[in-house]
């Protein structure tokens, strides 16, 4: 290789590598965030309890019309309640430092309530899952 | 019952408020019966000769102790109510000690007048006794001479809205004789000298007085009982026909101490039940209710009844006075309203009795509101808020009557209002907010109030118990017995008070009898708790207060199997430390715990619903 074409080489090495690294969180490994997806087989849940479990969960966020606390058990565990209209969907937003091992991450559902504060007496049909 | 009225009357001249609509029976006579139950003495009562030494006629004009006629005893006036509101008085001379008796006969020689018949003492003003009917319309008064002199009687027609010249009567003076007739074996007028009867057995008697005996006739009977069976003991006056009104009263070994006491279980006669827990003899006594009663004779039944789950009771505090309504502080210990020593007082664990506050005037109802301060309705009127350290300021002073009052696990303060017979709703902080009518469930209701496991109230009409959903009153349950103030577990299950059977009954959440009775023995139940402990949740024992005999009771705890509804509890954490103790399952007392499920979906366990329901509390929203 001449020293031409080895700069060449260089540069569109350093190039992609940029490249790379601009790219969505979706396509790679760093901060991001995660998904709790709800589904349940009612129309009318008004709160639940949750514990998510995964690699140094920073934060949990909920939209507005909800209301969320958390309690973090320890670096790897976060649990907590979510109260407000629940549906099917997007219900939680979790901050994570890696999004791209999101497979390392699992929720799991412990309660959950009606909107008459009647709490269900089976979770059969429900399930939490963490998307990216 | 125009003699209650009239003593009713009486009794609340000074008091406004109660002067709107005094029924007999009512809630508001009932109170009145209570608080006067301490100052009733049996006294002699008297009959009249048989034959007059007289015939006397009225002449008029005699309206006015001035124009009295002349009777003595033994004679037989005669004479006639007219034009209406006329008044006939009488002056006789007595001799201190005797035993004076005069008789209206009217009604049973077919007149149609309705005679009331007043005695007064020898400055011609003070009134020495009433009466209206004893005799079916016909009135009759007897009394001991206190001192020699002469004495005014007058009579008119009940409510002086009646005569005519056909109201006629014959009134007869005279003095007590007693038939003699009966099983009962005179003197046996303590626990000295009484007359045995066995269980099963029944004994006759008759209660009348006799001059030597100045503190009035009581029959004591002696009765063996065993330890573990339930004494059932009733008196019957009523059907020998006239208008008696039995007392009975149950006396330890010892003689002295009361054990239960019964006035009025069915119509005028009496009835009690009492489990015995040692093996020994005990004493029934038979008097007569009213200070001018006539002799009247009585059976008296000994029998035995299967005692109730919740037996034996235990007294936990005596000498409180006539304490009508009671509840359980945040750190257990109980209040409860003197309503004859215009005090509250509390019983601390142990059972020591100290004066909380005072300056009330009758105190009837308590409730802890969500300050944790007391609520106390009074029977002058208006709602009193007492401070930790009991200072007394009103606190809601607009109902007419306010009664009964309880506080729902929102804050929000409910009372019932004889005045006008609703039920009135108020914010934590004493605002009136909305009311409903109550007339419509009948009898004496609205009457005591419970917040029911949903946080609705509940009201007793005097038999029956009816729940407020959705702005309508429903009925929950019917009973044959009075129904004083109750109390419910935390499954819903109401333990009541039945004052007037002397027993505790227990009810499931749809209103069917569980157990009747539950226990048995307090004298007249009228208020019924849950105990709590030191943190302020409630255990699973039961407390009731006996005004008659101003004690405070608790059932076997044994058979109490759920622990009580929290009510209300001052909520003293945020809506984060609500949500930590769910998440850690930590943090929360026991009195928290009990608090949020209240407030939610009341499962026995702290949840994700509570918490909804806590945060909708704390926001001030229904929903």
């Amino acid at each position: 290789m001449t020293r031409t074409r080895w700069m060449v080489a260089m540069v569109a090495a350093l190039f992609m590598s940029v490249a790379c690294s601009d790219e969505p969180t979706n396509a790679g490994s760093g901060p991001g965030t995660l998904v709790l997806r709800l589904t349940s087989p009612h129309a009318d849940d008004g709160a639940m309890t949750f514990q998510v479990h995964g690699p140094s969960i920073e934060s949990a966020s909920v939209n507005g019309s909800l209301q969320l606390f958390t309690l973090r058990v320890n670096d790897s565990t976060l649990v907590g309640a979510v109260i407000g209209t629940l549906a099917n969907g997007a219900i939680i937003t979790l901050h994570v430092p890696d999004e791209s091992v999101a497979a390392a991450y699992t929720a799991t559902l412990r309660e959950v309530a009606d909107r008459e504060d009647a709490l269900r007496a089976s979770l059969a049909g429900y399930a939490l899952t963490v998307t990216r | 019952m125009r003699i209650v009225l009239f003593a009713m009357l009486a009794l609340i001249g000074t008091t406004t408020a109660l002067a709107q609509t005094p029924r007999p029976g009512s809630w508001q006579d009932a109170v009145r019966r209570l608080r006067d139950a301490h100052v009733v003495h049996p006294i002699r009562s008297a009959r009249v000769a048989a034959r007059p030494t007289a015939i006397i006629a009225e002449r008029e004009p005699n309206d006015s102790i001035r124009t009295a006629d002349s009777a003595a005893l033994g004679d037989r006036a005669i004479g006639v109510v007219n034009p209406a509101r006329d008044v006939d008085t009488w002056f006789i001379d007595l001799t201190e000690g005797q035993l004076f008796s005069v008789d209206v006969d009217a009604e049973v020689l077919g007149s149609p007048l309705d005679a009331h018949l007043v005695l007064f003492a020898p400055d011609g003003r003070t009134v020495l006794a009433f009466n209206d009917d004893f005799d079916g319309l016909d009135s009759r008064i007897s009394f001991r001479v206190p001192a020699s002199g002469r004495y005014f009687v007058q009579l008119s027609s009940f409510g002086q809205n009646g005569g005519s010249p056909q109201a006629t009567y014959a009134l007869n003076f005279g003095t007590v004789t007693c038939s003699g007739l009966g099983t009962e074996r005179e003197p046996n007028d303590s626990p000295e000298n009484p007359t045995r009867i066995a269980i099963g057995d029944s004994g006759t008697g008759e209660i009348c007085p006799v001059i030597e005996r100045p503190t009035g006739d009581v029959d004591y009977w002696a009765i063996t009982a065993q330890a573990g069976t339930t004494l059932d003991l009733s008196v019957d006056a009523a059907s020998f026909g006239f208008a008696g009104d039995p007392i009975l009263a149950l006396y330890a070994p010892d003689g002295t101490t009361r054990l239960a006491f019964n006035d009025d279980f069915i119509g005028s006669n009496s009835r009690l039940q009492f489990s015995i827990t040692t093996t020994s003899t005990y004493y029934a006594a038979v008097a007569n209710v009213q200070g001018f009663g006539d002799p009247f004779r009585y059976t008296l039944h000994v029998g035995t009844i299967t005692p109730g789950p919740g037996d034996p009771i235990t007294v936990r505090a005596e000498n409180l006075g006539v304490p009508l309504g009671m509840a359980v502080g945040g750190t257990g210990d109980v209040f409860v309203s003197d309503v004859s020593g215009d005090r509250v007082l509390r019983i601390s664990a142990d059972n020591r009795v100290t004066t909380f506050a005072t300056g009330i005037t009758a105190p009837l109802s308590v409730a802890f509101d969500a300050s944790g301060q007391l609520l106390v309705s009074s029977l002058a009127g208006g709602v009193y808020r007492v401070t930790p350290q009991g200072q007394a300021t009103r606190f809601i002073t607009d109902g007419i009557f306010p009664f009964w009052i309880a506080v729902a696990p929102d804050g929000r303060i409910w009372i019932t209002d004889l005045g006008n017979r609703s039920l009135r709703r108020y914010s934590a902080t004493g605002q009136f907010e909305t009311s409903f009518d109550g007339i419509g469930i009948g009898g004496s209701g609205p009457g005591p109030l419970a917040i029911g496991p949903s946080g609705e109230p509940y009201v007793s009409n005097g038999t029956e118990i009816w729940r407020l959903r959705n702005g309508r009153f429903e009925r929950l349950l019917t009973d044959g017995a009075l129904i004083w103030a109750f109390a419910f577990d935390v499954a819903g299950n109401i333990y009541a008070p039945s004052p007037v059977t002397g027993t505790l009954k227990l009810f499931d959440s749809t209103g069917a009898v569980l157990a009747d009775p539950f226990a048995v023995g307090p004298d007249a139940p009228q208020a019924v708790a849950f105990g709590r402990d030191g943190t302020g949740a409630t255990l699973a024992r039961v407390f009731a207060i006996d005004p008659l005999a101003g004690r405070l009771f608790e059932v076997n705890p044994a058979a109490v199997r759920q622990r009580g509804l929290p009510g209300y509890v001052t909520p003293p954490f945020s809506l984060d430390i609500a949500a930590a103790g769910l998440l850690r399952a930590a943090g929360l007392s026991a009195a928290d715990l009990q608090y949020l499920d209240a407030l939610g979906n009341h499962n026995g366990r702290y949840d994700v619903g509570d918490l909804r329901a806590y945060l909708r509390v704390l926001q001030g929203s229904n929903r």
